[in-house]
């Protein structure tokens, strides 16, 4: 017996809405299974993970503050994504921003006022802009393959933290711990709901989702990016320019991962450190499909995985799950999700051999 | 019909009552009709008719939801193809299924069921060769050949299974006059021999020259069977389409004015491997005028459309014009905003976008021209309303500007891109393939629109290998070979015989052109 995919006229709309839905509930039966027979309890772990961070209101600002950067990345990797553009190096490119925030920061340290915060913004941005430069670079006069190379840059983000944290930025004060000055207080990103520990990037990113919505349903850069993605010679036919798409997502998705890395260092971190490169940007992959490359789906995505994190260190501390864990749910909902979309797009027929 | 046959000889191939249903279309309803041994048998009908479905039950890529077919007299099923061609059945399908890199040999020792050894099979390629008179050079890289060619690949596969019934899909849609007879000539000897032969077209006149009857399906039914020989192509065009046909009004009369789309010298690298390069092309097309360009597929009409709907930039501006302004550097947009519209020859994925609305389809081209666009952002309602505007302009039946395009049959969504086009009222019309798998109301629709937006004084250049629709419409022609173009010459001052032999390049490798010649005249 063989099997055959066919190709579906149209997708079902209600089934690409729910795919997400099912994938997230087969992750958990699926990990409640394996946390079993490794000899944990599958039950309370698949329970500390998905449900505590809902349930429980004092976990819902850990919620904000890891959603936020998944989701600005999140957007900006989903708008390449529409387009073709694989850009799987986000994380290094949200490395290089925070590194080009904290050199701002670094160099402005004696300084005062608004302007700071804005100006770590935008150095934020052209930091992961200059990180995606190479790649787009190569790609489009080259014909390299974006995947490898933005991945590739990603580890040379971490030498280059590395040896500025360990080198040139270590802060005089620290005993020898390989880490900068803490920010000045204009270097901050300021609390927004007070006695809590949700920062400012948190409306930024709802923000940024809304506005790439807009953009990205109305504009004639959306529409272009939406063609360029579906049909490369309509595309050519209809006057766009694919280099230029591939150069403006790849743009788009590097300055957005670069600042959210300037809403991390200048938020969380207040600092820059080793723990820096937590792995956002590779989160936001998942985040971006799972949202189905929407933004709007992505919002709702990147807190979906905001909520693995937190309940994942709840497991940690509650169960002893390992943090790896994490981790393992996070593979399971992506794949999950890309073989429910198989299902989605194609048929599968039984092919009997006779003879 | 041959009642005297039918009663003596067993049949080849009896179909009885074959219902084949697909989500919302009856795509077969209860067809049922004969084939003989040696029997060239006509399939007749427009696209969408249900031909495809039927002999894809005929070669066992589907099976009937109802009905019986018998082989040789008995009740068979049919499950796959390779069963299929264990009985004897071959097929050679319109679009060939063939490896660009490979030779002929490799291709053909590809798609044999058995594996022979390669000297054993070159040795039976060279009898099935030689018994039918097929010319092919079993050692040439498959890129390297002609169409005519590659279609004899696809022949001699069917043909080493010594098949009973060999089912030829529009055969000669890809053909010049000249290698359409050649293929005939093959026909007719294999049907001699005993082979029945099932030939899908909609091409009257070859009906009427090669088969011996034909059944003609319309909307999934027989509608019909009849002695091709003893019909008149009108009479059986009227079968077809349920309908009296509509002559295009022309008005014979009518002045040109200035020149609207000027190419001067224009030479262009095939990209890719398989790539077709232009060279040295010139030619001018004057308001008013519809100038056609004839040719076998594959030599250079895709790459002309590129260059001049701008898909591919030129480095020298001034080798394309329209209305005197060079614009050979101009994208596809900005060569619009001039007046040039476009519309490339394959309608998915190129001309349209199956996954998108109409409407989406509508700002691919028509957002400048139609004012969709301010500071970057689409304006919907605009869209929206020239979307409704092309359909109801158009007669395009979908369920609005909200409609899917892949879920248009292709003759509508043909009429609804090149409604798209012809509403934004361009100076310059380039157009390739306007009714290409298109029904034949749909294309009297298309053919009457063209005329009248030439009479409104556009430049009209069609590109088609559909020689009767370039006759009908054009006032100019000139034909494509291997990227040069030929000659443009007024269409009454041209014969099919000409423009067959510029088709297949006049210096053309044809072994005996001086009794094709003949034939293609008579």
């Amino acid at each position: 017996m063989q099997f055959r995919l066919e190709k579906k006229l149209q997708p079902s709309k209600k089934m690409l809405f729910a795919t997400p839905v099912l994938a997230v509930f087969l992750t958990m039966i699926l990990g409640a299974m394996v946390f079993t027979t490794l000899g944990f309890d599958g039950l309370s772990a698949v329970r500390e993970i998905f449900l505590t961070p809902i349930i429980n209101s004092l976990k819902w600002q850990d919620l904000a503050v890891k959603a936020a950067p998944l989701i600005i990345i999140g957007v900006g990797l989903s708008i390449g994504y529409r387009a073709n553009v694989w850009n799987i190096g986000a994380e290094g490119q949200y490395i290089v921003g925070g590194l080009a925030a904290t050199g701002v920061a670094l160099l402005t340290h004696d300084l005062s006022g608004w302007w700071l915060l804005p100006l770590m913004g935008i150095a934020g941005a052209l930091g992961g802009m200059a990180w995606v430069f190479v790649p787009a670079f190569l790609r489009t006069k080259l014909k390299v393959n974006e995947i490898l190379t933005t991945l590739m840059l990603t580890y040379v983000a971490v030498q280059l933290l590395n040896f500025l944290i360990f080198g040139p930025w270590k802060s005089p004060t620290s005993y020898g711990q390989p880490q900068t000055v803490l920010f000045n207080s204009d270097q901050i990103l300021p609390y927004i709901i007070p006695g809590t520990i949700v920062q400012a990037g948190a409306p930024i990113a709802v923000l940024i989702a809304i506005l790439a919505w807009i953009i990205m349903s109305r504009s004639v850069f959306g529409f272009q990016v939406k063609t360029v993605g579906s049909a490369p010679n309509a595309a050519r036919y209809g006057g766009f320019s694919e280099n230029k798409t591939i150069w403006l997502t790849l743009l788009i998705g590097g300055a957005l991962a670069g600042f959210a890395g300037m809403l991390e260092v200048a938020g969380p971190f207040n600092r820059m450190v080793p723990q820096f490169p937590s792995g956002y940007g590779f989160t936001a992959i998942i985040v971006a499909f799972l949202g189905r490359l929407h933004p709007i789906g992505v919002l709702f995505a990147g807190i979906v995985l905001a909520i693995t994190f937190v309940g994942g260190e709840v497991a940690q501390t509650t169960i002893g799950l390992p943090n790896a864990a994490v981790g393992l749910f996070q593979a399971m909902m992506l794949f999950l999700l890309l073989a429910g979309d198989v299902l989605v797009r194609y048929n599968i027929k039984i092919v009997r051999a006779k003879r | 019909m041959n009642s005297k046959q039918t009663s003596k000889q067993t049949l080849r191939l009896k179909l009885e009552g074959l219902t084949k249903r697909f989500p919302g279309v009856l795509a077969n309803d209860n067809v049922s009709f004969a084939i003989q041994s040696g029997e060239i048998h006509a399939l007749l009908g427009e696209n969408g008719a249900g031909k495809s479905t039927l002999v894809k039950m005929i070669y066992g890529v589907m099976q009937p939801d109802e009905g019986k077919i018998f082989w040789d007299g008995e009740q068979i099923n049919i499950s796959n193809p390779k069963q299929a061609r264990a009985l004897g059945i071959g097929m050679v399908f319109q679009h060939f299924s063939l490896f660009e890199a490979m030779s002929v040999l490799e291709n053909i020792a590809l798609g044999m069921d058995n594996k022979i050894s390669k000297k054993q099979l070159e040795k039976q390629v060279h009898q099935v060769m030689q018994t039918y008179g097929l010319s092919l050079e079993p050692n040439r890289i498959v890129s390297t050949l002609g169409v005519g060619e590659r279609q004899r690949i696809e022949i001699v596969r069917a043909l080493l299974l010594n098949p009973k019934l060999l089912i030829m899909d529009e055969p000669t849609s890809v053909l010049t006059p000249q290698e359409v007879e050649q293929l005939f000539e093959v026909l007719r000897k294999l049907a001699k021999q005993g082979c029945s032969i099932l030939y899908i077209s909609h091409k009257l006149d070859e009906i009427k020259q090669l088969c011996d009857n034909a059944t003609i399906l319309r909307g999934g039914k027989v509608v019909g069977e009849c002695d091709p020989k003893k019909e008149t192509s009108k009479s059986m065009a009227e079968m077809m389409i349920g309908a009296s046909l509509h002559a295009i009004k022309k008005n014979k009369s009518k002045q040109l004015g200035d020149v609207g789309l000027a190419v001067h010298e224009m030479s262009v690298k095939g990209q890719g491997d398989f790539g077709v390069s232009l060279k040295n092309i010139s030619f001018e097309v004057r308001h008013g005028e519809i100038f056609g360009i004839a040719g076998v597929a594959g030599n250079g009409q895709n790459e002309l459309q590129a260059v001049l709907g701008g898909e591919v930039v030129l480095d020298d501006e001034n080798i394309i014009k329209i209305n005197k302004i060079p614009v050979g550097s101009m994208r596809a947009n900005e060569r619009r905003k001039q007046g040039l519209c476009a519309v490339p020859e394959e309608r998915h994925g190129h001309a349209a976008i199956g996954e998108f609305s109409l409407r989406d389809n509508a700002v691919l081209t028509a957002r400048n021209r139609q004012n969709m666009v301010r500071a970057g952002m689409i304006n919907a309602n605009k869209a929206k309303a020239f979307t409704t505007a092309v359909i109801d302009e158009f007669n395009v039946k979908a369920t609005g500007s909200g409609a899917i395009a892949g879920s248009l049959s292709g003759g509508n969504l043909q009429k609804f891109i090149m409604g798209r086009e012809m509403l934004q009222v361009p100076d310059v019309l380039v157009v390739s393939q306007p009714t290409w798998g298109v029904d034949a109301g749909a294309a009297a629709a298309i053919h009457q629109a063209l005329i009248d937006l030439a009479a409104g004084g556009c430049a009209i250049l069609i590109i088609s290998q559909d020689l009767d629709e370039l006759l009908a419409l054009c006032d100019t022609l000139a034909v494509i070979n291997e990227g040069r173009l030929s000659e443009p010459k007024k269409t009454e001052q041209m014969s099919i015989e000409e423009i067959g032999l510029l088709m297949g390049g006049v210096h053309g490798a044809n072994q005996a052109p001086a009794e094709l010649q003949n034939e293609a005249a008579g």
